[in-house]
């Protein structure tokens, strides 16, 4: 399973980068603990910042832009996080998610989480990406995390943060594995724990979204993929 | 090879001195610019179809290409792009088929859908409908090129009656058409399927994605059995600025491209060169450029050049014009023609047009007997009929029972 993390940290280590850390940290311990193999990449948006406003206002696609949305289409799951301005997401993190491909995303398991001052900021992943991810048919868990100063400040913040890290991670992990059809015994290569104790225990219904159903970035350029001409005519 | 200049006719501020053409003068630079091309010895000339500032390309591209025609010998007119979506095919029918006999044959066109919104319902179209109207226009273009009293319904337009297009084309030989598209692989399927050529005008997007649409053409083509995909038609663009030093190039030419429309004001003109096929230098870097294209396109049988937009003065076009017919161009075509295939075809001209129709080798829209398409569409029909016929077989069966169990009781 591959774990992507896009995260918009704009200062190097950001509380934003922190809980972007945490998220993959806790999803990937729960899906090692459901026998499966992760892997986790990251892509920090700031070093797109040219790029994504290159895109926006000339249609240039710059090589690093096209990697990154590659990565995206390839991922089995992600985890996205921004800090919250002004109680919406940073415009750079927003921009990253609206040039994107519109099949990039389509049926991928997305984990929101966002960072702020206050407590005041919280709803910013709800009311801004949840709509948007929604929009680009990405399958957004239940749970979303945000974390403000007091969360890092106080032992009682910490542990109810470390709980909703945990348990969106966990979220993430068991929709991901049932929308791939992956178990501890098919795809673990570590896989000690048994499959009833992992994710698919967690999913009786099997959603039929594999990944060959899954669209690339480019796929749309695969001579085996496209619409025949005749079926164009017809209308 | 053949080997051209393509313009926009964009009437932009010159950044360096803050004045702007009239009209008037950039359509009569246009001309003058068409003329010395062939002076200088390069073989095409295209033209942008537009309907807004700060274009001043042709609403009607054949009114333009008519008056070069008449101030030209052999130069081959070509459009970059004819606007399939919001011109009425059969006006364009209608003014391409008299503008082949006004050239002696020298025109062919490349189609393209135009891409702001709101030209489109200044001719009652809707940009929603893009693809679709790129589809059916063609194919009624098609049509009325090649079937006297036609009669045809479609979506998108009054249906025709008995209709046939005045005047015919010439020597019964539709102009070739190319079909551009910076990044729909529906317009590269579209004009495999015809057998028709392919132009990707390769100057905003990154090299590999303009491969991935080449290839995807290539294969098309093959599949619909017009030849084998490296015998398609494929035309790419490229921007070019020259000078005898390479740095003197660039620093001349930095303004210009800062300020551009399209892409001025977003990325530097190094990060722009190195990723797209935009090549600011000397003669010999054009050359080199140029040649890597055939690396990731295969052979191929037009190169267009865009030299004349941003705003750089008449003057300094017209000697970039010099540049490319007197040092890259000749080196490109003895380049070119090394290790090239003997059947790979060159451009299509009126003439090799008219005696692949005399000889009954023009393309079959679909793919003839013998094409991968072909088959599978006989392999489909026969799937179908043994579906229809075990259907029946079981209804019959049934129905038998049925009667046999009535008897019993």
């Amino acid at each position: 399973m591959k774990i992507l993390a896009v995260t918009t940290s704009l200062s190097e280590d950001s509380t934003t980068q922190k809980l972007s850390d945490r998220i993959v940290d806790a999803a990937a311990s729960a899906g090692r603990a459901a026998g499966l193999t992760v892997e986790t990449d990251h892509i920090n948006v700031r070093s797109l910042s040219t790029a994504l406003t290159d895109m926006a206002l000339t249609g240039f696609r710059s090589e690093e832009l096209e990697e990154a949305y590659r990565k995206v289409a390839e991922a089995d799951a992600i985890v996205t996080v921004t800090p919250v301005y002004k109680v919406a997401p940073v415009g750079l993190h927003t921009l990253f998610w609206q040039l994107i491909d519109e099949k990039a995303l389509a049926g991928t398991p997305v984990l929101i989480a966002s960072t702020g001052g206050t407590s005041r900021h919280s709803l910013a992943g709800e009311t801004a990406m949840r709509p948007m991810l929604s929009y680009l048919k990405g399958i957004v868990v239940p749970t979303t995390v945000f974390a403000a100063t007091d969360d890092w400040g106080s032992a009682e913040g910490g542990r109810a943060l470390n709980s909703r890290v945990r348990q969106a991670g966990e979220e993430l992990v068991a929709l991901t594995a049932s929308i791939r059809g992956l178990t501890g015994g098919e795809s673990g290569e570590d896989g000690e724990v048994d499959g009833n104790e992992g994710p698919d225990s967690l999913a009786p219904h099997r959603i039929t979204i594999g990944r060959g159903e899954k669209r690339g970035v480019d796929d749309e350029f695969d001579p085996n993929r496209i619409t025949p001409f005749a079926q164009l005519l017809e209308g | 090879m053949e080997f051209g200049i393509f313009t926009i006719g964009d009437v932009t501020t010159d950044p360096t001195d803050g004045t702007t053409i009239s009209e008037r003068q950039r359509i009569k630079n246009t001309v003058e610019l068409a003329k010395k091309a062939e002076e200088v010895g390069l073989d095409v000339f295209a033209t942008g179809q537009h309907h807004n500032p700060p274009f001043v390309a042709p609403a009607n591209p054949p009114v333009l290409l008519a008056n070069i025609a008449a101030q030209t010998e052999k130069l081959q007119l070509s459009t970059a792009t004819t606007l399939i979506t919001t011109t009425d095919p059969v006006r364009i029918a209608e003014d391409y088929s008299y503008a082949q006999h006004l050239a002696d044959g020298r025109l062919d066109l490349i189609m393209g859908r135009g891409n702001t919104g709101p030209v489109y319902p200044w001719f009652g179209k809707d940009i929603r409908a893009g693809i679709p109207l790129a589809v059916e226009n063609y194919n009624l273009l098609y049509r009325l090129w090649r079937e006297k009293n036609l009669d045809w319904e479609g979506k998108f337009r009054t249906p025709l009656n008995g209709f046939t297009v005045t005047p015919w084309p010439l020597d019964d030989v539709p102009p070739f058409v190319w079909h551009g598209s910076i990044r729909s692989p529906e317009i590269a399927e579209q004009a495999a399927y015809y057998g028709d050529g392919f132009f990707h005008n390769n100057i905003f997007w990154p090299t590999s994605h303009t491969a991935r649409m080449v290839q995807l053409y290539r294969q098309r083509y093959e599949y619909y059995g017009h030849g084998r995909a490296d015998q398609a038609i494929v035309g790419l663009g490229g921007q070019v600025f020259m000078r005898k030093n390479s740095q003197d190039a660039v620093k001349e030419f930095r303004p210009y491209f800062d300020n551009a429309p399209v892409y001025g004001h977003g990325p530097s003109l190094e990060d722009f060169a190195k990723q797209t096929p935009l090549t600011v230098g000397s003669p010999q870097e054009v050359i080199e450029r140029t040649l890597s294209f055939r690396d990731w396109a295969g052979d191929y049988q037009r190169q267009m050049f865009l030299i004349d937009h941003a705003g750089l003065p008449h003057k300094t076009v017209l000697e970039q014009l010099d540049l490319l017919g007197e040092e890259v161009v000749p080196v490109l075509r003895k380049e070119f023609a090394k290790n090239r295939p003997a059947d790979v075809p060159d451009a299509p001209t009126h003439e090799s047009l008219v005696l692949r129709h005399k000889e009954g080798r023009d393309p079959i829209p679909g793919g003839g007997p013998g094409s991968q398409a072909y088959k599978d569409r006989e392999a489909r029909a026969a799937e179908a009929e043994q579906a229809r016929q075990e259907a029946a077989k079981a209804d019959a069966e049934k129905k038998a029972e049925a009667e046999t169990g009535a008897q019993t009781e």
